[in-house]
């Protein structure tokens, strides 16, 4: 008895509040952005946060209030944004994986003036003595860049870092270990990005004085692409912003006289040759 | 009407047995919300709301609807075990509502709450506060004293986070010792404040 009358007053209850609550949202009702709920549904749903945003629901509010990105959701991808993009109204921009690359191509033996190190085997602790080779601008080589890596997509090899681009996740970690600040994010337009792979400001006989491959600022390649190539301080740039990939770098790469010009990218089958030797080396004086 | 007694009721939620510093309700949103006074000050009037409502609408559950079924059945207090889900249920209503109506009229303050604003539901001041004014023979007996009671409580519960949130204000700006930053002080914070509202202790009878 007291359980059905229990059960029956709760119900009872319950019925008043859902009323009352029912009746409160229709006088309180908010006109809400149609085109939220439209976002919403075009995203995958998942509530993962990995745009940054509290759940999928927070993401579609703020791409319609233009306070994130419509390609802001990493699970959808491209095909999301697209779709977005066209709830919109607006059009999508491609935009370019960054990635590092390395501005300095110096293997142990193109390094020249390196003496004997006996101090502690780190590229910052080596950067601030200075001495322990002749170029003041090149990679030291002590691998701070390929500790800093979590994503084991850097290793040194023969005294340079190579980046595992099929690894690499573009965080930046390495750019920010390295005390030369050699490493650069790039925008990788297409699979393989050429890069002047120099940092030496010094005038040509300076530069031949400390290594074997430096820049020697002579221009040949601002002569032959002057939309893609500056020399300035002694040294090649490349503008990013007006490489397009279909630019015809071929004799470029043949006139420069310091082969500094380097194609960085995947794939890198000679680096990975390079990688498994060095490894299969340690494997057997280990 | 007394109306020194229903002062007295009032004083004494509010100062003397806080339910954030002496009662140690609440201490949830007394800590997550307190760090601006605009949005402390906003969820202790939200707080004072609920609280209010749930209070009265409890007080009218208990005494319209639980005691005159319980006396049908042959006993009072005998549908008593359904105060706890029958006063969540009211809480949950009203959080529901004060929901509604803030998204509706004040939609800043809506978006600067964001997921506190639910969490009042799981407040434990205010099913305290509905507790309390059943446990108490002085509140059981009178609507009034339990409506300033559980008005006074919401009160009590603004100020003490609109205080806090005050002083975390200027603590942001402070030279805190590095094993402190953050949950430390903050914590270190309530404790003093807490002290201090001891001084209101023994007013009164």
């Amino acid at each position: 008895m007291i359980v059905m009358t229990a059960g029956l007053v709760l119900f009872g209850l319950t019925l008043l509040f859902a009323i009352v609550l029912g009746l409160a949202k229709e006088k309180l009702r908010v006109e809400e952005d149609p085109r939220i709920a439209q976002v919403a549904e075009a995203l995958p749903g998942a509530n993962c946060g990995g745009c940054g945003f509290a759940g999928c629901a927070d993401f579609a509010k703020a791409v319609v209030e233009q306070r994130a990105a419509c390609d802001g959701c990493p699970v959808g991808g491209s095909a999301t944004a697209a779709r977005i993009a066209a709830l919109l109204g607006i059009e999508v921009i491609p935009t370019f994986p960054y990635r590092p690359v390395i501005h300095c191509a110096a293997r142990t033996e193109d390094k020249l003036g390196v003496v004997a190190y006996e101090g502690v085997h780190r590229c910052a602790e080596a950067h601030v003595i200075g001495v322990t080779q002749a170029c003041t601008y090149g990679c030291l080589g002590f691998g701070d860049c390929a500790r800093a890596c979590t994503f084991d997509a850097l290793h040194m090899v023969d005294g340079k870092p190579v980046v595992d681009y099929e690894k690499c996740t573009g965080c930046g970690a390495c750019a920010k270990a390295c005390p030369r600040r050699l490493i650069e994010q790039i925008p990788f337009k297409q699979e393989q990005m050429l890069v002047v792979a120099c940092a030496n400001k010094e005038p040509a006989r300076n530069v031949r004085q400390v290594c074997k491959v430096g820049c020697v600022g002579c221009k040949a390649c601002q002569r032959l692409l002057a939309a893609i190539f500056e020399v300035k301080d002694n040294l090649a740039h490349i503008n990013y912003d007006n490489y397009t990939g279909n630019e015809d770098f071929k004799p470029v790469i043949e006139k420069c006289p310091a082969e500094v010009l380097v194609r960085f990218g995947k794939p890198k089958p000679e680096y990975a040759r390079q990688l498994a030797e060095q490894e299969a080396a340690a494997r057997v004086s280990g | 009407m007394d109306f020194g007694a229903l002062a007295g009721v009032f004083i004494g939620v509010v100062l003397i047995n806080n339910f954030v510093l002496a009662r140690f309700l609440g201490i949830c949103p007394f800590l997550g919300v307190s760090r601006k006074v605009d949005m402390a000050f906003g969820m202790g009037c939200a707080v004072t709301f609920v609280m209010t409502v749930s209070g009265v609408v409890t007080w009218l559950i208990v005494h319209a609807v639980l005691m005159p079924v319980g006396r049908w059945l042959g006993n009072p207090e005998a549908l008593f075990f359904l105060k706890y889900v029958a006063f969540i249920m009211v809480i949950a209503a009203m959080v529901q509502l004060v929901e509604m109506y803030l998204k509706k009229f004040f939609r800043p303050l809506y978006n600067a709450f964001g997921v506190f604003l639910p969490l009042i539901t799981t407040n434990c001041a205010i099913l305290g506060a509905c507790l309390l004014i059943d446990m108490n023979e002085m509140y059981r007996s009178s609507l009034l004293k339990s409506t300033v009671f559980a008005f006074g409580g919401g009160i009590g519960f603004a100020m003490a986070i609109t205080i806090m949130a005050g002083i975390r204000e200027h603590v942001r700006f402070s030279d805190v010792p590095k094993p402190l930053q953050g949950a430390g002080i903050t914590l270190l914070t309530a404790c003093i404040l807490s002290l201090a509202f001891m001084g209101f202790a023994g007013i009164g009878k």
